[in-house]
């Protein structure tokens, strides 16, 4: 069995896509790779809903601008944006940052995305951690797209509020009630038009680990 | 123990609750908590102005608050609101001493649902909640967007 740590490490969003589509066969691929991921009691409550065609992504790019550019105007007008990006330090630069955060674009690529994938999740009687399912699937989902040399990205964005799930699950024909379906996030797929490598830095291990009890760094011998 | 009290504890639990499983962003889960009882209230109006009003009449004849003010600014997509005597107040003084920072307001979230449902406004977001438990008063401030155009309308909210 291989090691995947590679395909893990050198995975970053990618949120710029070249138009070319993507292949039936490796859709599929994808789709085998998110009916695997880890799920509680084997409930496998993950739908999904493939989408390619241009007026639904552009409805899902809209309403995504909208949802994200909402609450990051708001959190720019409160001074609350600046805050999170002082580490840029050119002010053009920054400012340009800012303003595609701000403005939603941020979260509307889903219309420039060959392919769009929807994850919902059943939360019909007997359903337990649907939430956590569903990001386990995503994550496979991102993994294997990588892995196939895709780019891709994870948007809650467009769900994240409550008004705006229903409006999203209307786009799709999703049922709308709260006992029905939860949508927890589209994914952006293509072939990436943008840099793979150098991801972001993470935060080093001794930063996030504790040995045996919360709070114990040193790595205790063990045998 | 008299009904609100009830109303506010049971509250406090499921704020607690959703923060502990979704952390900040339960807060944009929210917006629907509260609008019940402006819903039901058939508020009329053409302009945002007569939308609040009307709101704040009805809020403050249910007893839900003492007092209550409000200001638009912010090239229009700021509503600040201003409360006093809430009953809600027991709440967010029980979550800050449970460490939980209060994030609900069903008071601001009634206004703001009017303003989406009758005036069909695009979409609105509360952004800051601050209450000073020492006299009783809470500030609200959200965005308050009528087109999707006015997405990206930004100031600096703490120079009006």
């Amino acid at each position: 069995m291989g090691d995947i740590l590679d395909v893990i490490k050198s995975r970053k969003s990618i949120r710029r896509y070249k138009p070319d589509p993507v292949p039936d066969e490796l859709i599929d691929k994808i789709l085998e790779a998110a009916r695997w991921a880890a799920t509680g009691e084997n409930y496998q409550p993950w739908r999904f809903i493939v989408i390619r065609d241009p007026e639904t992504k552009n409805k899902i790019g809209d309403l995504a601008r909208l949802g994200s550019g909402s609450r990051m105007t708001t959190w720019y007008c409160l001074g609350e944006m600046q805050e999170r990006f002082t580490k840029i330090e050119d002010p053009v630069k920054r400012d340009e940052v800012l303003r595609f955060m701000y403005s939603g674009e941020v979260s509307e690529f889903a219309k420039q995305a060959p392919l769009v994938i929807a994850v919902i999740g059943t939360l019909m009687e007997g359903s337990v951690d649907v939430p956590y399912d569903l990001s386990a699937t995503a994550e496979n989902i991102l993994l294997e797209a990588h892995s196939l040399g895709l780019g891709a990205c994870w948007v809650h964005g467009p769900v994240a509020s409550t008004r705006d799930a229903k409006k999203f699950k209307n786009i799709l024909n999703i049922p709308t009630g709260m006992g029905e379906y939860k949508v927890i996030a589209y994914i952006a797929i293509g072939w990436p038009k943008e840099d793979r490598k150098h991801p972001r830095p993470k935060l080093p291990l001794e930063d996030l680990v504790y040995w045996e009890e919360f709070g114990r760094k040193e790595r205790p011998k063990y045998e | 123990m008299n009904e609100m009290q009830y109303c506010n504890e049971v509250l406090v639990r499921l704020e607690e609750l959703l923060f502990h499983e979704l952390s900040g962003c339960a807060a944009w889960k929210t917006e629907l908590v509260g609008v019940d009882f402006i819903q039901s209230k058939n508020i009329k109006g053409d302009t945002p102005d007569e939308i609040i009003q009307n709101c704040i009449r009805e809020i403050k004849d249910a007893g839900f608050v003492a007092d209550m003010t409000y200001e638009i600014g912010g090239k229009g997509i700021k509503l600040e609101l201003k409360m006093k005597g809430c009953a809600h107040l027991p709440k967010e003084n029980r979550l800050r001493e449970d460490g939980v920072k209060p994030y609900i307001c069903p008071i601001t979230n009634m206004i703001l649902d009017q303003l989406i449902e009758k005036l069909n406004y695009t979409t609105t977001y509360m952004g800051e909640m601050k209450i000073d438990e020492t006299t009783g008063e809470c500030r609200t401030r959200s965005a308050i967007f009528e087109t999707p155009e006015m997405i990206g309308t930004v100031s600096n909210w703490d120079e009006e």
